[in-house]
């Protein structure tokens, strides 16, 4: 089967007087998959994420869902295959759960029988005839998720959905979104200012910093750059990188070091030896370590909160 | 249609129509102890005073409560922030167009037993004759579209601002100006003259005697132009509020 992309933004961008909070994003959601959309707060993340649903008109760029350039006039069919939880979760306090999940459910036009299973799965059956007004803001936030599950949607599009929840319910919350793709079939974009929360539950990731999309791949290529290297500190790096080279070793220069990728202990060894016989003086040798965090850092600047 | 029905599911335990109805409630009761005991004078002119009393009766207690209904069904989207939900499973416009069309038919309801509750209390008293059946019908559709035109207004500044506070401090202002106005003019354009404007019967008060004489208003084209105004206001109101709504970003 051909994977497709459910999103996709070309150019997509959004000015608020002078400020540019998206700029020129290219993003592309692969269908059959949990995206996570990593930036620091005020990275343009919600932003971008309301554009998609037609609740901010982008100054410039285009959206595609599921294939096909969103404009006014079929935005509502193209929406009505998705589900959404932007920022805090929507709701009538003084109707209880389960009504208010027969207003989403009358305006979606999806069996009776769809708010009884989303109860189920978001835990809230026994809370159904209780004023939501009377819910805690973990219960408000599922929800929250039980309205965007309603239906069953090809797209969901969740925005910081942990926000309130106890570190019980977070985890209750990222196994589910976790498990939307293969029992359900559900695409998830998850948003998040958090990277481990992002790394727990994606499978693709795009980051964001300030508006820009810094990096968008698999999970499993932001990991590769999450490598181990050898940083090697000489008084003659010339000759070393040229002597590395001979040997086959990729190299790279960083500040007063030289880093190399990690190497069997044979190889460091045989490395020691052949600095030793041409006379080479070797001040230090260290292990580097680039976590997931320094790339998240590096990508996002150091400013940014985790 | 969805959407309409919707409006009215989401009104549960709102008590708004409780609200409108203990409005109503005072009016009978104000109006049962202002026409207590008529002399046989009133009872002659009784169903002309009756439209009198109703026009003057609404031009004080309904202004208020437009900007309270409206209110009332704008505020539970803004509590529950439910705006941005609800644009991604219908258009703005429709929503807005279904709150009007709820508050509209709410209206309709509430004049129309408020004719019907006048009308019986007419009979009780025993007025003379019959209702003028064409005056009534003129009444009923002048002040609905007065009062309509106004909680138009008042809907577009509650579905626009979160705080209703604004819109009911201008609702409460508005009120003030249209009691106000009825002791200056008999006419006005502004949306709270309307009751005024839209009054069919005139009175005229005898020092001497202390008896007041009834009479079906013959509109001056001046006063037919602010009749004409109150409509234009529905009009106005209605599109300005809905495309300042569909305009907005949730």
């Amino acid at each position: 089967m051909v994977s497709r992309n459910l999103i996709e933004t070309d150019n997509l961008t959004k000015q608020y007087g002078k400020i540019r909070c998206v700029n020129a994003l290219h993003m592309r959601v692969p269908q059959g998959t949990v995206y996570g959309f990593l930036g620091p707060n005020g990275a343009g993340k919600s932003t971008t994420l309301k554009m998609i649903l037609g609740l901010a008109r982008p100054t410039a760029g285009s959206i595609t869902l599921f294939g096909i350039p969103v404009k006014d006039k079929n935005r509502i069919r193209l929406l009505a295959d998705t589900g959404s939880l932007i920022e805090s979760p929507s709701y009538y306090g003084h109707l209880t759960g389960e009504e208010n999940l027969h207003i989403l459910r009358t305006l979606k036009g999806c069996p009776k029988k769809d708010v009884d299973e989303v109860l189920r799965i978001v835990r809230l059956s026994e809370a159904r005839k209780k004023k939501v007004s009377h819910y805690s803001l973990g219960m408000k936030q599922r929800l929250g998720l039980a309205s965007a599950l309603l239906g069953f949607p090809k797209l969901l599009i969740l925005d910081e959905p942990t926000n309130g929840l106890d570190p019980a319910g977070i985890q209750e919350m990222r196994e589910l979104i976790r498990t939307l793709p293969s029992d359900y079939g559900i695409t998830v974009v998850v948003s998040s200012h958090l990277l481990s929360e992002i790394d727990q539950m994606a499978d693709h990731v795009g980051i964001i910093r300030k508006g820009e999309l810094v990096y968008q791949d698999t999970l499993e290529a932001l990991h590769s750059h999450a490598r181990q290297q050898i940083a090697l500190r000489t008084g003659q790096p010339a000759s070393v990188i040229s002597l590395l080279r001979r040997e086959g070793i990729e190299v790279e220069k960083e500040e007063d070091y030289l880093l190399i990728p990690m190497l069997e202990d044979a190889q460091i060894a045989r490395l020691c030896r052949l600095l030793l016989e041409q006379n080479i003086a070797l001040y230090r040798i260290e292990k580097r370590e680039k976590s997931l965090e320094d790339i998240f850092l590096s990508l996002t600047g150091k400013e940014s909160s985790l | 249609m969805k959407t309409l029905q919707l409006e009215f599911y989401k009104m549960k335990r709102r008590k708004v129509w409780l609200t409108m109805f203990a409005l109503l409630s005072v009016q009978l009761l104000w109006g049962m102890w202002a026409l207590r005991n008529p002399k046989d004078w009133e009872l002659k002119s009784g169903w002309m005073a009756l439209l009198y009393f109703l026009s003057l009766l609404n031009g004080i207690m309904v202004p208020a409560m437009m900007s309270v209904l409206a209110s009332r069904l704008a505020d539970i989207e803004h509590k529950g922030n439910s705006y941005k939900q609800l644009e991604t499973l219908c258009r703005a416009g429709s929503l807005y167009h279904a709150k009007a069309l709820c508050g509209c038919i709410i209206i309709a309801v509430l004049f129309t037993a408020q004719f019907a509750f006048f009308i019986a209390l007419g009979y009780y008293l025993g007025y003379e004759g019959k209702p003028d059946v064409k005056y009534y019908l003129l009444s009923y559709i002048l002040i609905f579209a007065g009062n309509l035109s106004l909680f138009l207004l008042q809907l577009a500044l509650s579905m626009l601002f979160a705080n209703q506070m604004i819109p009911l401090t201008a609702g409460l202002g508005g009120s003030m100006a249209a009691l106000l106005l009825m002791f200056v003019t008999t006419y006005s354009f502004l949306p709270w003259g309307g009751n005024l404007s839209t009054a069919l019967v005139r009175i005229e008060w005898n020092q001497d005697t202390g008896i007041s004489s009834y009479f079906y208003r013959v509109f001056s084209p001046v006063e037919t132009a602010a009749v004409v105004c109150v409509f234009l206001w529905i009009i106005i109101f209605y599109l300005a509020g809905r495309i300042l709504f569909t305009r907005r970003e949730a």
